[in-house]
């Protein structure tokens, strides 16, 4: 298998240097850009498999970059790459296209992990982002006695219990080797239950997502 | 750091409190210097408890406050000190003593109302304005007693009310802090300056010299409204330039702020940490919790100013145990409570869990995840350390026992550790909420 073709996106020459340190040799770094425009050339460029993308970027943010090239580039994945803990931030980087989140602190070969993971077609949440989650969705599904806003797509708006336990689980820092095992399913269900809720965090009714940034102080 | 530095000496120069900074912004330009160098009137006599300063209230006034100032700074009745301006104004004096105090006490402050400290009461802003208007008083009260004394006769007595009554509403809508865009205040000043107009011109007119005084208005018109046309770019730039002083000034005052937060926080922990550079543990400790600190500060402020939450508490601990111990959490809260005495157990709980993990588990990292629902609160804290066998612990070894599960139990929450040795540990506490 080949390594991961990775381009890191960060406004810190700091962080881009420790992150291609850290990425090793089982990831080939094909191009590195500090702002949205280098990011927007270099990866239309390079095609990279992997974008590793800093939430908060000179020039709109790397929300800017996956809204340009997002549509234009369907193969390529990107996973959040952040020092921000702002919810909406990193809600609003998940609903326009990535593929998962982690903070600047992990560790070298959790973000190796992570990076193939991502370059697999699955999804990544950090136990910051599973937290996220819980609390748009508990907040959504508490807000069920407003049949109104509630009626446009019940389905999508909440998490299934099992979905709820696979996020908790994440929340509270087990893997999914680790959460297969717990609840007696495969790492490969484990997978899809996270797909799910990804893409339910992307499709879902926007209100009751703005809602719960509002009750969280977010807006 | 010399650049923080004089900012932070900056923002701590700048007046401390809002109300005298914010009056100086809305009335004028030169005022903040004036408000700055009058020297507050504070009496104390020795002995006795200390009277009130002598300043002029804010509520309770007849004219500008002066007699009910004095008499709350004598401890007399209100009404005797009024009675006693009032005799004295027959014979001139009180109506000089009225203005002259008028001029000088400082309108009260909030605190000094309520009879609080006397230490540092806020002057009054006082503008030109004032010396103007108590000027136009002084002239006006001249002339009053000349004319009078000179012709006693109702025709020129009357407009002189008049003229006395419209100025009078003027001066005490104008000395109040209201500003102009109060509706109230603007009608009030119309209204004091019809008065005050009609009874210049009934004056001139009983007195047969308004023909006269119509030539000289007319000139007079005509040379203001020349000069104000001539000066109108002078005036745009005045009112410009006050505008762009005060978003400067709030823009500055920010950045200080911002300043000090920094330099107490941010550079302090640098410093700290190049003088412990060959200490890897204590560098790493120390730029976590000042993360911590200027993420909250950054991104969180409710959580810090409020406290009294869950999520509010769980941060704070969590800062407590990182910094007690070596052990790196990484805390995910869902949802949020005030904390009650329950909570707060199920907190002490918590961090007996984290405690434990710092000690036994041997590992520095451990996750802790909080969860509030309708139902519950739950907790987890789970470490990827050595774990450990629950059936070997000795009877000695109570603290997990005794202080996490004994407290839980016994406010009808479940306590449960999931271990085994090598296989890390997981603490799960749970408390109904219908216990708290």
């Amino acid at each position: 298998m080949t390594p991961p073709r990775v381009f890191i996106v960060d406004d810190h020459a700091m962080v881009r240097a420790g992150v291609r340190a850290e990425l090793g040799t089982d990831v080939t770094v094909v191009g590195e850009a500090p702002d949205v425009p280098a990011a927007v050339e270099g990866i239309r460029a390079t095609r990279p498999d992997v974008v590793l993308l800093d939430v908060h970027l000179p020039g709109g943010g790397g929300l800017a970059v996956l809204e340009t090239l997002r549509s234009e580039l369907p193969d390529v994945r990107w996973l959040a790459l952040s020092v921000s803990d702002a919810a909406e931030d990193v809600i609003a980087v998940i609903r326009a296209g990535a593929r998962g989140y982690v903070t600047k602190t992990i560790s070298g070969p959790d973000l190796v992990a992570a990076v193939h993971r991502v370059a697999d077609g699955d999804v990544v949440f950090s136990p910051r982002l599973a937290g996220f989650v819980l609390d748009a969705f508990s907040a959504a599904g508490a807000a069920s006695p407003e049949p109104a806003e509630e009626a446009t797509d019940p389905g999508l708006d909440l998490l299934s219990t099992r979905e709820r336990e696979v996020m908790q689980l994440l929340a509270r820092g087990y893997t999914y080797r680790e959460i297969g095992s717990r609840l007696f399913i495969s790492v490969k269900t484990v997978e899809s239950h996270a797909s799910n809720v990804l893409r339910k965090l992307q499709l879902s009714n926007r209100n009751e997502l703005t809602r719960w940034a509002a009750t969280n102080r977010l807006l | 750091m010399s650049v923080p530095t004089a900012g932070r000496q900056d923002h701590q120069g700048t007046p401390p409190s809002d109300p005298g900074s914010s009056s100086g912004v809305i009335t004028g330009v030169g005022q903040e210097v004036d408000g700055a160098t009058i020297i507050p009137v504070t009496m104390t006599s020795a002995g006795a408890p200390p009277r009130p300063p002598l300043a002029r209230p804010r509520d309770g006034r007849m004219l500008a406050g002066v007699a009910a100032g004095t008499a709350a700074h004598l401890r007399q009745d209100p009404l005797i000190v009024r009675v006693a301006f009032v005799v004295l104004a027959t014979a001139l004096i009180g109506i000089v003593a009225y203005m002259l105090l008028w001029l000088t006490m400082p309108v009260a402050t909030e605190e000094t109302d309520q009879q609080a400290d006397p230490g540092r009461p806020i002057p009054e802003p006082r503008g030109l304005r004032q010396w103007i208007g108590l000027g136009v008083l002084g002239i006006a009260a001249a002339v009053f007693f000349g004319q009078l004394s000179q012709w006693f006769s109702s025709d020129v007595v009357l407009p002189l009310a008049l003229v006395a009554g419209g100025l009078i509403v003027i001066w005490r809508q104008l000395d109040t802090d209201r500003t102009l865009s109060v509706p109230g205040v603007r009608w009030a000043l119309a209204g004091g300056a019809a008065l005050a107009a009609g009874g210049v011109v009934l004056l001139l007119a009983t007195t047969g010299q308004l023909a006269a005084a119509r030539n000289g208005f007319v000139a007079t018109l005509v040379i203001l409204i020349g000069v104000v046309l001539a000066t109108a770019p002078v005036w745009r730039r005045l009112l410009d330039s006050r505008a762009e002083e005060r978003t400067a000034r709030i823009r500055s005052e920010e950045r200080a702020a911002v300043a000090a937060h920094l330099h107490d926080s941010v550079l302090q922990t640098l410093a700290l940490i190049q003088r412990h550079s060959d200490e890897p543990q204590a560098v790493g400790r120390l730029a976590r919790s000042q993360e911590r600190e200027l993420r909250a500060w950054l991104y969180d402020p409710a959580v810090v100013r409020e406290g009294g939450t869950w999520a509010g508490l769980v941060a704070g601990m969590v800062a407590e145990v990182e910094s007690d111990h070596e052990l790196v959490v990484d805390p995910v809260v869902v949802g949020d409570a005030p904390v009650d005495e329950a909570l707060a157990a199920l907190g002490a709980a918590t961090r007996e869990a984290l405690v434990n993990a710092a000690k036994h588990s041997g590992t520095t990292a451990a996750d802790l995840y909080t969860e509030v629902t309708a139902e519950r609160v739950s907790v987890f804290v789970r470490d990827r350390g050595a774990g450990f066998d629950p059936a070997a612990v000795p009877p000695d070894r109570r603290g997990l026992r005794d202080s996490v599960t004994g407290r839980l139990t016994r406010l009808g929450g479940t306590a449960e550790v999931r271990t085994s040795p090598g296989e890390g540990t997981e603490v799960e506490l749970s408390l109904p909420r219908s216990a708290a």
